[in-house]
């Protein structure tokens, strides 16, 4: 998808619905966006039937605006909560099969750099806890292992909250969810540190409290998968239905955690910091 | 009948800070009008989960946004 392919065929603007024309005339596509430009532009996912007051869209809808390059990107997701908001958008979407979506990816980025020897071809995964660390777990694992040049991100929200709120391998130690009576009797699963032993060459925790810095991350992990391999990013998007957080309280939330055991962690290879160095600096340079 | 947010854009145009925006989890639903220096809510997107109400009130005491009653199908 690019401008060119959303464009409208003269004389059929008066017809098209008006978020339509919003995209074409005040998009982000062909457009250098930062993250706070948000709410001055139209942005790429449109209305969405996720709940209100949930943070997983919050975190969806700074991914859209942190895309390096939204035209040249395909994002997959599976059964859950964040596939709502990810088939709303203006990126070519695909839905895999509940826990294959990393096997779906390799493929895909695979033929992609058959097709388009010359092209960077994004591909981005978003998947809840469940998909990536329960259900999709083998498939996950071993795309890390192959080192297949995509980006996964995991929208953890500790529960499965699409089915009634039954325990997942990411639930805190203890607590007790609408499915699962008895208590959690197993510690959270330490997601970052498996990534980065199974060969990720960026691996980043992050709550979302800072949107700046969700967008620095996502972009990092979305330029250094093109060249070096596998990258990995946890976020904390609490689900405020089956944790009962009252609407207003979500954002404390996030930042409460963001103090325990969702402190900012960023960790890359020798390699990625020399390369992401010198883009950032480079884009400095253009900024001044 | 529900809630929605509204935004005070005179209190609002004395502050230019644009928080809100940043941490509301629709698209387009709360923007930013920069001719102003003032949010504005786009009143059919908005489910009502004042966070938004948290970031101005709670976190920045300034107290710009408020919750409001509106009424379909009339």
């Amino acid at each position: 998808m690019g401008l060119e392919y959303v464009k409208i065929s003269p004389g059929f603007e008066k017809y098209m619905p008006r978020d339509y024309v919003d995209l074409v005339e005040f998009g982000q596509f062909g457009k250098e966006i930062d993250v706070m430009q948000m709410g001055q532009f139209k942005e790429l996912v449109e209305e969405h039937p996720m709940c209100a007051g949930c943070y997983m869209a919050y975190f969806i809808r700074v991914f859209y605006t942190a895309l390096p390059k939204p035209e040249d990107t395909i994002v997959l997701g599976t059964a859950g909560c964040a596939r709502l908001a990810l088939s709303q958008a203006a990126v070519p979407f695909i839905y895999g099969n509940y826990g294959d979506t990393n096997a779906v990816a390799s493929g895909l980025k695979r033929a992609l750099s058959i097709r388009f020897p010359d092209k960077e071809k994004d591909v981005v995964v978003i998947a809840g806890d469940g998909g990536l660390m329960d259900i999709g777990f083998g498939m996950t694992m071993h795309s890390w292992f192959r080192r297949e040049k995509f980006t996964t991100i995991m929208v953890d929200n500790e529960v499965y909250g699409n089915t009634g709120g039954q325990e997942s391998g990411m639930s805190p130690k203890g607590i007790q969810l609408k499915m699962a009576p008895t208590g959690k009797k197993f510690d959270k699963i330490n997601a970052v540190e498996l990534a980065q032993t199974a060969g990720c060459v960026y691996v980043a925790r992050i709550s979302p409290t800072n949107p700046k810095r969700i967008a620095k991350v996502i972009r990092r992990a979305i330029l250094a998968a093109r060249k070096f391999g596998p990258t990995f990013i946890h976020a904390y998007t609490s689900c405020n239905i089956e944790y009962s957080i009252p609407t207003r309280e979500v954002l404390a939330d996030a930042r409460q955690r963001e103090k325990k055991d969702f402190k900012f962690y960023e960790w890359m290879t020798d390699e990625v910091k020399e390369y992401l160095n010198e883009i950032e600096k480079k884009a400095k340079e253009v900024k001044s | 009948m529900y809630f929605v947010a509204e935004v005070d854009e005179k209190e609002c145009s004395k502050y230019n800070c644009k928080q809100c925006v940043l941490f509301c989890p629709e698209p387009n639903c709360l923007n930013f009008k920069e001719s102003g220096h003032t949010a504005w809510v786009w009143y059919d997107r908005c489910k009502g989960c004042e966070i938004c109400v948290y970031v101005c009130s709670d976190l920045l005491k300034r107290n710009c946004i408020e919750m409001v009653m509106v009424k379909t199908g009339d």
